[in-house]
This record gives C-alpha cells, structure tokens and sequence, in this order.
C-alpha cells in the first residue's frame, strides 16, 4: 500500500509549476498564457496546503489557498475583458499581433 | 458568549485602527465614489470631485500620522506576535506621497475634460470607474509598503496591480490601449505567478509567513539552493512592479499606449510602491540575518541589476521620439539609481565585529528625498506632455518645437523639471542624486558611483535633445494654450524642484532623515517569538483548541 505523504505532493506541485511554466513560454494565444499562470497558482496552492497540512499544523497555509484562489478568479476576470478590448480592436488574441509599440 | 472555535481570536481595538487612518481614508474614498455615482448620478464632476475630497483627506490623515507615531512599528497584531500590517514613519510618508499625487493626477484629469479628445465623451461617461480603478491602485500601493506578511505582500502587489492592467487599457478601442493593457496584464500575471510560487516555498521550507522570522529561520538553517530558488522567485514580482531590468518590458509600451494621467500616476507610484516593497522586505529580513556574507550576495545582485537598469533605461531613452516612451526609459533609469540605494541600506559593521549588521540610514534617507523630487520632476514633465498634447494631439519631441515661444512659463519649467532630471544644480534633482552617490560613498561601492555619473552624462544627451527642440527648434507652430489651473501645477512643481535643490536642501534633509528612521531601526523593535511558535504566530492567532482534532493535528 502506498503511503501517500509531503513528497508525493511536492513533486505534484514542481510537475504542475513546470508545465504551467512551459504553458506560459509556450503558448502565443492570451487564453493560453492565462492556463498557464493558472497552472503555476494552483502549483503554488498544492505547496500551501501541503505544507500547511504536514509540517506546521496552523492551517495558515490554507487561508493564504483560499485567497490565492480568489487572486486567481480576479486575476482572470480583468484578463479576459482585456482579451475582449483587444480582439474588439485587432480581431485576435494572438499576443505576436500586438506589436504597434515597438521601436 | 465566548463559544466557538473563533471566540479567542484576537480583534484589534479603536487605537490600533486609528494607526491605519490613510487606509481607511482610501477605502472610504473608494465607497464614496461608488456611493455618489448611485445617488447622485454619473457626473464626470461628481466622481472627480468626490476623488480628490478623498486624496486631500487622505493626505490629512497621513500628514497627522507623521507627527502622531513616534516610536513606529505599531503593528496589528496582539503582543508579542508577527504584525500582517504595520504602521510607521515611512508607510505614513508613503501614504502621504501618494494621496498628494493622487489629489495631483486628479487635478491633472480635470485639466484634461476640456481638450478636444476623440475618446472625450468616453472619458466624462466613464469617469466613475477610471476614480475607482485609480483609488483602488492606490490602495493596493499603500497596503505593499505596510506589510511584512507574506499573504498581505502577495495581496498587496494584486491589488495594486489588477487595477492597473484596467486603467492602462481604459481609452477603449484604442489600438495602442488594447495592446499595452493586454501585455501589461500577462507580463503581470506570469510574474505574479512565479512570484506567488516562490512565497509558497518560503512558506514550506520556513513553515512561517512572517518575514523577520523568515529571516531569523534563515539564520539559524543557513543558505540553501532552496531558499536561493524561492527568494530569486519571490522578488521577480516586487522586480517586476519597480520596472527593474529584466522584467522592464511593459514599461514602456504600457507608458505609451495609456492615457496620460494614468501614465502619470503609474510612472512615480508604481515604481514608488514597488521600491517601498523590497525596501522594507530587505530591511526585515536582513535585520534578522546573523551571516553578513549571503547578505553581500543578495546586495551585489541588487547592485547588478540596478547598475542595468540604469544603463538600459538611459541608453534606450536615447533614440525615442514619442515623449511618453522616452520618460517612459527615463523613468526605468530612475528606478535604477533609487536601486542603487536599496543595494546598501545594511553593511556589514565597520569595526569587523563577526556576525553584525547595521543599517545604513543615509542610504533610507536617500531613497525617500529622491522620491519626492522624483514625484515633483515627473509631475511637472508629463504635465508639460499633456497640455502639449492636448492642445496638438501630438505626443512626439516635434510638437515641442519652439514651445519657448508658444507658451514660455510652461516651457520654463519644463527645463527645470528636465535638468533636475539629470541631476544638475540647482535643482532638487541633483541634491538627490548626490546624496545617493555620498551614500554610496559611504559604501565603498565605487564602482556604482562611475556607473551611475557615466549614466548621467548619457542621459543629459536625451534629456537636453528636448530642450535643444523647445529652445533652438522653431517652426512657426501655433502657441499651446492651457488653462490657469493647469499653468499652475507646472508653475508648483517648477519652484518646489528649484526650492528643493536650494532654500529647502536642508528641510528635504530633515524630512527624509526622519521619515526613514524608523524603517532602518526596525531591526530592534521586531516581535520576539521564538523560532518553535513561529507557524501559529504567523497569522496573528493561535489555532484554538476546538479547532485541532483530538490528536492535536488539522484534519
């Protein structure tokens, strides 16, 4: 029987970090990019809860979750209307078309 | 009545909430304007008006903490444990600076509801939001300097930020809006990220969201990879939020492609809020640091990546045309030089005495009289943009062409605004400037010093290009017309940066001394915990006994 402990969880989350890492590299759609930093949030949230449930005991680790949660739902809320405004004016949300401020 | 697994959670009291009275003014700010828009109705007047009630109160309130806190570190928190918010001279100062130009830009923006704007009806229809989004920022920039919890940090900079990704694409359906909104926002969302996913590491392998036991723990473990990994991933957002090299990238488009008062209002904030940040985050950490070496890395790595700042912002300024983006350049060299300073403010001691710190309070004064001169500098020059572009719906150096004619006071003062810029006296700007370099003097950092004159030089070229044009550069244009209102603010900041760098030398000193003590002798005031009940201190309540199952554990 495997005993599921900090470690397993650990390497979840670096999993999770890393493809949310090479999501965000990746990736040229805004939506894209989005999952991304969606993927490293929620990295970050398996590290609290992990951490909180198995070595300090306080439950801090899953309030700072939860708002980390709540971080990220606000995060993609003005994302996706910035996404909107700029596929009402360029017609894509592919973040290589923006490229009017370069000098 | 005391029932319930909440009921010994501590509460703070009148007093404690008192400390926090600039905050307080925001959020009623915030809700008035919100509260006035329903009652009253839209009315652009209404919204900007209620805003700038609300930064002047603000600017009160901040103004009356300054003289009212005397020892600092007035912390919210029961005796004994870890503060999430604290409260001293220079959170108080900060709060200051930052009402003062919020009541600025908002004047700014009332200057603006006359120009013959194509997004002008937008601009009176939508004014409500703009204030909230505004005010909000300001908030989020206020919490970022008075915290040194990680969850209030990582809070903090969110909401500092999420209301500046709106503000920056606020002209709606304006290309150059939409694109520097939609990079400002995923530049700032995948920084926020890795910076969110370093707190959670520190979190893990220091079990405690304080940071002075963060940096006591660090003491006592010694350096690690990990703790390398997780404090580099932690400060790329605080990096990101100051502009400094290489997470600079949004800078300028997000300057360029936002409306001016909000390229204004970003341009000293942000970049303040930011330096306030790691400043204090330095300071707690390193006052409960006991090995002077790893801090000499982490100072040596803030003193690299100032040094590039500097050197990038100066030498990209060099070639722009658009006046926005160039301040925009001229604004990240700028943070590089204030960088220059966070880089010093502890020193190993001088007497060789083995494991000691000291702050160096030269260095915390600098930064502050820097950023007030840095506020009066950067208000004056993007004033001067404004009208101009108001008036020729140009915002390129050409339409500065002969402004010495068109309208001489404001191109005056433009002048003064753009060599104290450079840091020549007599302005406030060089006064600033100086007195980082004799702090860095102080820290034998020399070659800091030839970086930061040979940047100087390299920015009186561009800095001068625009008075060269507004002087030398005459092709008949027709003159810049603004309102009395508006001269007024340029004529302001014009004296203030000329007084500054004269008659008020010695004030400027006495204030930023004294506002910056309390954060340099933060290292003795700090809570005392011990390490072991460190994880229950760190969010200002212990976990009662209720909660815990019976084998003592979370379940």
């Amino acid at each position: 029987m495997l005993d599921i402990g900090l470690n397993h969880y650990m390497v979840l989350s670096a999993l999770v970090f890393a493809l949310g890492l090479l999501c965000m590299v990746t990736k040229r759609n805004a939506i894209g990019i989005l999952i991304g930093v969606e993927l490293v949030l929620n990295a970050a949230n398996i590290n609290l809860v992990a951490f909180s449930r198995y070595q300090t005991g306080a439950g801090d680790g899953h309030i700072v979750a939860v708002f980390i949660i709540l971080l990220a739902a606000a995060e993609a809320a003005i994302g996706i209307a910035i996404f909107m405004n700029f596929y009402n004016t360029l017609a894509t949300i592919d973040v290589d078309r923006g490229d009017e401020l370069r000098h | 009545m005391d029932s319930g697994p909440l009921a010994n959670i501590w509460m703070p009291g009148g007093e404690e909430l008192a400390k926090l009275a600039p905050l307080w003014g925001l959020v009623g700010t915030i809700v008035a304007i919100l509260l006035a828009a329903l009652v009253i109705g839209r009315n652009w007047r209404v919204a900007g008006g209620v805003a700038m009630a609300g930064a002047l109160a603000t600017a009160w309130l901040a103004w009356q903490g300054l003289s009212r806190i005397d020892a600092g570190w007035g912390g919210m928190a029961p005796e004994g444990a870890a503060p999430m918010l604290v409260v001293d001279q220079f959170s108080n100062f900060f709060m200051l600076l930052l009402a003062v130009f919020l009541a600025a830009v908002t004047w700014l923006w009332f200057m603006g509801q006359d120009a013959d704007l194509p997004e002008r009806e937008a601009r009176r229809n939508d004014a409500t939001e703009f204030f909230v989004l505004v005010v909000g920022s300001a908030f989020g920039m206020a919490l970022m300097v008075s915290t040194t919890n990680l969850l209030m940090i990582i809070l903090a900079v969110e909401a500092a930020s999420l209301p500046s990704y709106g503000l920056a694409g606020f002209r709606k359906k304006n290309k150059l809006a939409a694109e520097a909104s939609l990079k400002y926002v995923l530049f700032g969302a995948v920084t926020s990220a890795i910076m969110i996913y370093g707190a959670s590491l520190l979190y893990g392998h220091y079990h405690t969201l304080d940071l002075a036991q963060i940096g006591r723990q660090i003491s006592v473990q010694g350096p690690s990879v990990l703790m390398g990994v997780a404090l580099f991933a932690f400060m790329v957002g605080v990096a990101f939020k100051v502009s400094a090299v290489p997470f600079h990238f949004w800078c300028p488009d997000v300057f360029e492609g936002a409306s001016i008062e909000v390229t204004t209002w970003l341009s000293v904030v942000s970049k303040a809020a930011g330096l306030g940040l790691m400043l204090r985050i330095i300071a707690v950490v390193a006052s409960e640091l006991a090995n002077p070496e790893l801090l000499q890395y982490v100072a040596m790595a803030i003193a690299i990546m100032a040094a590039l700042t500097c050197t990038w912002g100066n030498f990209s300024a060099l070639w722009q045309t658009n006046m926005k983006r160039l301040l925009a350049f001229s604004s990240i060299a700028h943070a590089g030089y204030m960088l220059m300073a966070v880089a010093i403010i502890w020193q190993p001691s001088a007497d060789g005495a083995s494991g000691a710190l000291s702050p160096a309070h030269p260095a915390f004064s600098a930064i502050v009289a820097y950023l007030c001169v840095y506020l009066l500098m950067n208000l004056a020059a993007f004033s001067c943009i404004a009208f101009v572009y108001w008036s020729t719906g140009s915002e390129s150096i050409d339409a500065f062409n002969g402004l010495i004619r068109r309208n001489p006071l404001m191109a005056i003062m433009m002048i003064i605004a753009l060599f104290s810029l450079v840091g020549l006296p007599p302005m406030g700007g060089f006064l600033a400037k100086w007195w980082l370099l004799a702090a860095l003097w102080d820290a034998k950092l020399i070659w800091l010093i030839f970086i930061a004159v040979f940047n100087t030089v390299i920015s009186l070229y561009y800095y001068a290009r625009i008075a060269v044009a507004m002087v030398f550069r005459d092709d008949d244009r027709p003159p810049i017309r603004a309102p009395i209102a508006g001269q007024l603010i340029v004529a302001a900041c014009g004296i203030a940066i000329v007084l500054t760098g004269t008659l008020w030398a010695g004030k400027l000193k006495e204030f930023s001394d004294h506002r910056s003590r309390d954060l340099y002798a933060v290292t003795r005031k700090a809570p005392t915990n011990s390490i072991a009940d460190s994880s229950a201190a760190a969010i200002s309540f212990d976990v009662p006994d209720q909660v815990k199952g019976g084998d003592g554990k979370i379940d």
